[in-house]
């Protein structure tokens, strides 16, 4: 049966070669014989310009281009960690770039996709620091700084997330209740499908009166994780490193 | 070797294809272009530093109608360079049919590696002779979404008319 596939929060990094490689065959594989791949945000783990075409990058755009060639939609939101995906890497990779929100037909039925970090909305410091560096003039300015300088800067911003997570209580870390309802109300879906908490499960809730589910994807740490979803529902599943 | 002039809307190229190392792709590219197949299709797929694809569409991006698919021929030696035309399919090795791509980068993730389904490659069958400078301005072109397909040309780009020199 046709199926569409989700993915998120695979951070890729060369130092996680293992993780990867497992992505680089699920896109050789799996992917090329879905309707389309939704990678919803955080795909690497950090994006410091399209201009930075590591060796990493290069495979990565290769297996892309490869499922554009086969037929293989690939649709790329950004995340928390790659928001300066731009459009020189999608041109480049074959893909395009996804609104955080979009809303989408998945088979018949209209479905909400996000990243997630935006239903986050009691880390009101994340918030802030989202604001900051999702503004354009951010951005330019940003990207106008030598490759090098945007490396160091990242390593920095990654060194100073991992010490404010740290001291942060997991539920403030979570999406906020009231702010998937109030989402899910304005765009009239019933099913809302996002990653970021890397808390995958499948919540059955209630929006407006009706019946509705959000689906968290999986992160892509220990093992790959992907949500197939065909006409006659979707289903969480694991993908194990070779 | 098999020489095709391919008439674009923006201007000609030259084709060799090689029908000693990949005849049964060469037989299924003359038979569609002798057919008429070609004619008024589009380059539907332009992906810069990568390929151009055309052969299936036409200009409303409906699907022509085509002949069973063909045996892959990705094992052959012929490498996707710059300037190859190789044959285009789905994730099933077996399943070209008319359409083709034309390489605008040595594409060698695109080699044969193995006969299985991830290893098999795509099979070029031939290559530019003349006018890859239409096909860069080809590359050019602006893209975006049309019809539900990605990467597809803002302006069309029509193959106006394929002919084989016998």
């Amino acid at each position: 049966m046709p199926d569409t596939l989700f993915i998120s929060d695979l951070h890729l990094d060369p130092e996680r070669p293992a993780i990867t490689a497992l992505f680089l065959d699920f896109l050789a594989s799996r992917a090329l014989e879905a309707d389309a791949i939704y990678i919803l945000g955080d795909l690497f783990e950090a994006w410091i310009g399209d201009d930075d075409t590591g060796s990493m990058n290069q495979a990565v755009c290769e297996g892309l281009k490869a499922c554009a060639l086969a037929d293989t939609p690939v649709y790329v939101m950004h995340g928390n960690r790659d928001f300066l995906l731009g459009s020189g890497f999608a041109e480049r990779c074959g893909c395009t770039l996804l609104e955080d929100p979009a809303c989408i037909d998945l088979y018949g039925r209209p479905v909400l996709l996000m990243h997630g970090d935006l239903l986050c909305t009691d880390d009101t410091e994340y918030m802030a620091f989202r604001k900051m560096v999702r503004d354009p003039v951010w951005q330019q300015e940003m990207l106008a700084k030598p490759l090098n300088e945007r490396r160091q800067m990242a390593q920095a911003m990654r060194a100073n997330s991992r010490e404010q997570t740290g001291g942060k209580p997991e539920s403030i870390m979570d999406v906020n209740s009231d702010a998937v309802v109030r989402l899910m109300t304005e765009n009239h879906v019933q099913l809302l499908i996002h990653g970021h908490t890397h808390r995958p499960a499948i919540h059955d809730m209630d929006v407006a009166g009706h019946a509705a589910q959000r689906i968290v994807l999986g992160d892509w740490y220990e093992q790959g994780s992907v949500l197939v979803c065909s006409a006659d529902g979707c289903e969480l599943q694991s993908l194990s490193p070779a | 070797m098999v020489k095709v002039t391919m008439e674009t809307s923006k201007g000609v190229i030259t084709l060799e294809l090689d029908s000693e190392k990949a005849p049964v792709s060469v037989e299924n590219f003359v038979k569609y272009a002798k057919a008429g197949h070609y004619d008024g299709t589009i380059f539907h797929r332009v992906i810069p530093g990568f390929m151009v694809q055309g052969g299936g569409f036409d200009t409303d991006m409906k699907q022509r109608d085509t002949n069973p698919p063909i045996k892959i021929e990705a094992d052959n030696g012929l490498k996707n360079t710059k300037g190859t035309v190789a044959m285009a399919r789905t994730s099933d090795p077996n399943s070209a049919t008319s359409q083709f791509f034309i390489n605008i980068a040595d594409n060698a993730f695109l080699d044969h590696k193995s006969p299985t389904q991830q290893g098999w490659g795509y099979a070029v069958f031939g290559r530019v002779t003349d006018g890859m400078d239409i096909v860069d301005s080809i590359e050019k072109v602006k893209t975006g979404n049309n019809y539900g397909h990605q990467n597809v040309p803002l302006m069309e780009v029509i193959i106006r008319k394929v002919t084989i020199e016998e």
